[in-house]
């Protein structure tokens, strides 16, 4: 196996993936911290804020002087949302030393530069410099208010905002402008400081790394040495953590509840959970297209459950051959687009489709035809071969990118279920015609978004 | 085979013409699960008027004929689809038309064989009908009415319409909802016929293949064709001067987003890779990433992020393209003009353009990770009529003075076009 993880120390871990497959090696840090309403905003401006300069490194232009001397190596930063957790990400690619014109000790200058981004910012008086947290609130006042840009990502947003309202999941990424006027350099470094001292931290290093004591580089490194040990203080997500509850409660206390780490909700059995009346929500925009987004909940939190959801998902709108895409688009000529995901870490399902407007109840009549095969078994075994076919192929391709496979294996780390890539084919290929029928007993539509003009 | 080889990034090509006139280019991966192959036919949306070789019928077609034919010949006479068929095998195929080349592809980890005949089977094998083509036009109606709303797509097309008057590359791909209204099968048969000619295709491969195993694989699923004569593809004649130089609209964003295009005279096809290199170079230059203007426009909030620059380059068209968000496109037009005039005056700074060529180097070696980007990569330059090695290997030729000459050019202050989209 040529995946390692080693403890740094307590809450921080290394992660080291040795392949030969690219020209790059590719370099990641990941922050992890629970969503919570009022640290969003934070969260996403801070990732923006450390990209603009660090201690050894004081400013954009020479970050970038310095990377392209690199011979191009790329840094990347950004915000995730994976199951109720934040994610800071900080991504570094660079030339592997074998293909460089004239030899350089790439691999140390770049963990070199990405912990540095991460952990060595650029600071006045004990602050940020007000220049940059100026500069980034604007910009993600932009970022934030540019979420109606794309629309079919917008209406996918905003119908998990509308499925999963006063939770953590429902929340932007980006964050909210309302919160932007509050923050100062200081309170901003103070939440910082608090960050990256209680987080968990996880570091990926993919590429040609034999015999290059990647573990030691990071243990000599003065910021390594500064973090503290920690409990990392984050959210496991799973099928068997994400029950549905049966009614909206207050908003305000699910919100405090789901965020605390030590008490989880209590999973509850299928028999108790009652269809809810489906929540539609309708939104207009000057649009030519509509864009048609159903959150359906899985009702279902039994372990392992996960691999026969991604059949039941395939089969339903995973590729061309899927449900959705035969009767919605092929057969019915209703849309451009229509497909579905399934989202592992809150066992949800999301339909999405591009529809002529005023196809609205035809393409909604189609898609809940086919919620209704699926429950009665109608669909053919070839149906149930050629999605396996699909999500193995999606499977044999995780080791071939690098970001694919280290995205592979955080996923793991987080929901705290570790299955080789080869397990994870086996159990796929395992699900049964009756466990999906089973599955599909206990998919219900939580909530239909549709944005028309 | 032929053989070229990088010794820089130690990869090979196998390229091999075959009697019929089909190119074959196989580029071995060794150790890589994934394979990608690629079948493309030169012939894109700006082909749109020609004469047939076998009749030497003078032919004009609607708009969006080529994408259409890409969307249709999937469908097979025994009523499956070939898209399904190759899914089915959980082989991820897909296909797309551009502006000069029209292409089929998958994608695989297992399966290849079959999905290798199902390829060479089903573009080999058109089946139009009135009701399979009156069928399709809903679904790309959908299509098209998705690029209606996309900002960017409206900019780009915006920007070619300020560069050129009569140019077909300002056609859009899929054409409109009244061009497709008067697509049938006869049109298709008589592009089919003409384009999809071995003559005037190219099929590359990139994964862990033994070269002359697959090129045998290959032969001998190949139909009989008889030879055909050039395809004479007639285009309006060249324009020197823009259209117009400005133009904006309004869409539902929440930033305005510009595109500032500089149109290029034609460039011999054996300078094209290095005048590429040579802009792309100037370009980062201009407004990259570690440009002072990039940084001023940052930090006056004036750009989110780096703008996306473009060099396209054929015979038919060539020209500059940068984009980006910006709350004052006025402003960062300015800057970038200013900056051009300096460099232009002043020449170009010998320490960043030593850092910048370090930078591209980097760039294209990493083209080299995924067999799907250099089996694309391999297609698209071949139809430009480019070798796809020499933009390594070429790139040390590439000197200050040479781009300092490309940007005292290109960069004209007549040849200057914009485009905007505003928010409503």
């Amino acid at each position: 196996m040529n995946y390692e993880k080693q403890e740094i120390k307590q809450g921080i871990t290394l992660h080291q993936i040795q392949t030969e497959n690219y020209k790059t090696n590719l370099y990641a840090i990941f922050i992890a911290t629970p969503l919570k309403r009022e640290n969003v905003t934070l969260d996403a401006l801070i990732s923006a804020v450390l990209r603009r300069g660090t201690k050894n490194l004081p400013s954009q232009e020479q970050i970038s002087k310095k990377l392209e001397m690199m011979y191009g190596a790329s840094f990347n930063c950004g915000i995730e949302k994976t199951g109720d957790n934040h994610i800071l990400k900080f991504y570094l690619e660079a030339l592997s030393e074998e293909f460089l014109p004239k030899p350089e000790e790439l691999i140390k200058e770049s963990l070199g530069i990405l912990l540095d981004l991460s952990f060595n910012p650029y600071t006045e008086n004990g602050a940020f410099k007000a220049e940059y947290v100026e500069g980034e609130k604007q910009n993600l006042k932009q970022i934030i208010e540019a979420k109606i840009d794309q629309k079919d990502r917008y209406a996918y947003d905003r119908c998990t905002e509308e499925m999963f309202k006063g939770k953590p999941y429902g929340l932007y990424k980006y964050g909210y402008v309302e919160d932007l006027e509050s923050i100062t350099p200081e309170s901003l470094y103070k939440y910082y400081q608090e960050l990256i001292a209680t987080a968990k931290i996880d570091i990926f290093c993919s590429g040609r790394l034999k015999d290059k004591n990647v573990k030691e580089i990071i243990e000599q490194n003065e910021n390594m040495k500064n973090l503290k040990e920690r409990k990392p203080n984050y959210i496991i997500n799973n099928e068997t953590t994400e029950a549905k509850e049966v009614t909206k409660a207050n908003e305000q206390d699910k919100t405090q509840k789901s965020m605390d780490t030590n008490e989880k909700i209590e999973g509850k059995e299928n028999n108790e959970i009652k269809a809810k009346n489906e929540n539609v929500v309708t939104e207009s925009m000057q649009i030519a297209q509509g864009k048609l987004v159903i959150g359906l909940d899985v009702n279902e939190t039994k372990e392992n459950s996960r691999f026969i959801a991604s059949v039941y998902n395939a089969i339903l709108g995973g590729g061309a051959n899927s449900k959705l895409f035969q009767n919605v688009r092929e057969k019915n000529s209703l849309a451009y687009t229509a497909n579905s995901g399934y989202i592992r870490v809150k066992n949800v399902i999301f339909i999405r489709c591009g529809i002529e407007i005023d196809n609205y109840e035809k393409a909604l009549d189609t898609i809940k035809e086919q919620l209704e095969d699926m429950k009665n078994g109608n669909f053919t075994d070839e149906d149930i071969k050629s999605s396996k076919e699909l999500i193995l192929a999606s499977i044999e391709a995780i080791t071939e990118e690098q970001d694919t496979e280290i995205t592979y294996y955080y996923g793991q780390e987080l929901a705290d279920r570790f299955v080789t890539v080869e397990e994870y084919a086996e159990k796929i290929k395992d699900v049964k015609r009756e466990q999906i029928i089973d599955f599909a007993k206990n998919v219900t539509i939580n909530t239909i978004y549709f944005l028309r003009d | 085979m032929k053989v070229i080889e990088s010794l820089k990034i130690k990869e090979k090509a196998y390229v091999e013409e075959l009697e019929n006139g089909l190119k074959i280019i196989i580029i071995p991966k060794k150790n890589t699960k994934k394979k990608y192959i690629i079948w493309g036919t030169h012939f894109g949306s700006i082909d749109n008027h020609f004469i047939m070789p076998k009749t030497g019928e003078e032919v004009y077609i609607p708009d969006g004929v080529a994408h259409f034919l890409e969307h249709k010949m999937f469908e097979q006479p025994n009523g499956t689809n070939s898209l399904d068929t190759l899914m089915a095998l959980g082989i991820d195929a897909n296909a797309y038309t551009t502006n000069d080349h029209t292409a089929y592809l998958f994608e695989c980890t297992s399966h290849f064989d079959e999905g290798l005949k199902e390829l060479l089977d089903y573009v080999q094998h058109p089946y139009f009908t009135d009701e399979n083509v009156e069928k399709e036009k809903g679904i790309i109606g959908q299509e098209i009415r998705m690029y209606d709303d996309d900002p960017g797509w409206q900019l780009y097309m915006n920007a070619l319409d300020c560069m050129y008057k009569e140019n077909p590359i300002k056609i859009d791909i899929a054409g409109t909802v009244e061009s497709i209204s008067k697509i049938n099968p006869d049109v298709l048969y008589k592009c089919y016929n003409t384009f999809y000619h071995p003559s005037n295709m190219v099929l590359v491969a990139c994964g862990d293949f033994e070269p002359q195993e697959l090129l045998e694989k290959i032969k001998s699923q190949l139909l009989p064709k008889e030879n055909q004569g050039e395809i004479k593809r007639i285009y309006p004649p060249k324009e020197e001067k823009i259209n117009k130089e400005y133009k904006s609209v309004k869409m539902e964003v929440s930033t305005p987003i510009f595109m500032m295009g500089y149109k290029d005279t034609q460039t011999e096809k054996t300078e094209r890779v290095k005048k590429h290199i040579a802009v792309e170079i100037i370009l980062n230059m201009i407004i990259g990433k570690s440009s002072k203007l990039y940084e001023k426009c940052y930090k006056e909030g004036l750009l989110l992020a780096q703008p996306d620059f473009d060099y396209e380059s054929n015979e038919q068209y060539s020209h500059v393209l940068i984009s980006a968000n910006s709350k004052d496109s006025k402003k960062v037009e300015e800057g970038i003009l200013q900056e051009i005039e300096k460099m232009q005056k002043d020449g170009l700074d010998a320490e960043r353009f030593e850092q910048i060529r370090r930078k591209i180097y980097g760039d294209y070696v990493i083209e080299y990770n995924s067999v799907g980007d250099i089996a694309r990569m391999f297609l698209a330059d071949t139809m430009k009529g480019v070798q796809s090695f020499d933009y390594i290997e070429q790139f040390e030729t590439v000197t200050k003075e040479y781009a300092e000459n490309i940007l005292k050019d290109l960069f004209k202050k007549e040849n200057k076009v914009m485009s905007v989209v505003e928010p409503n």
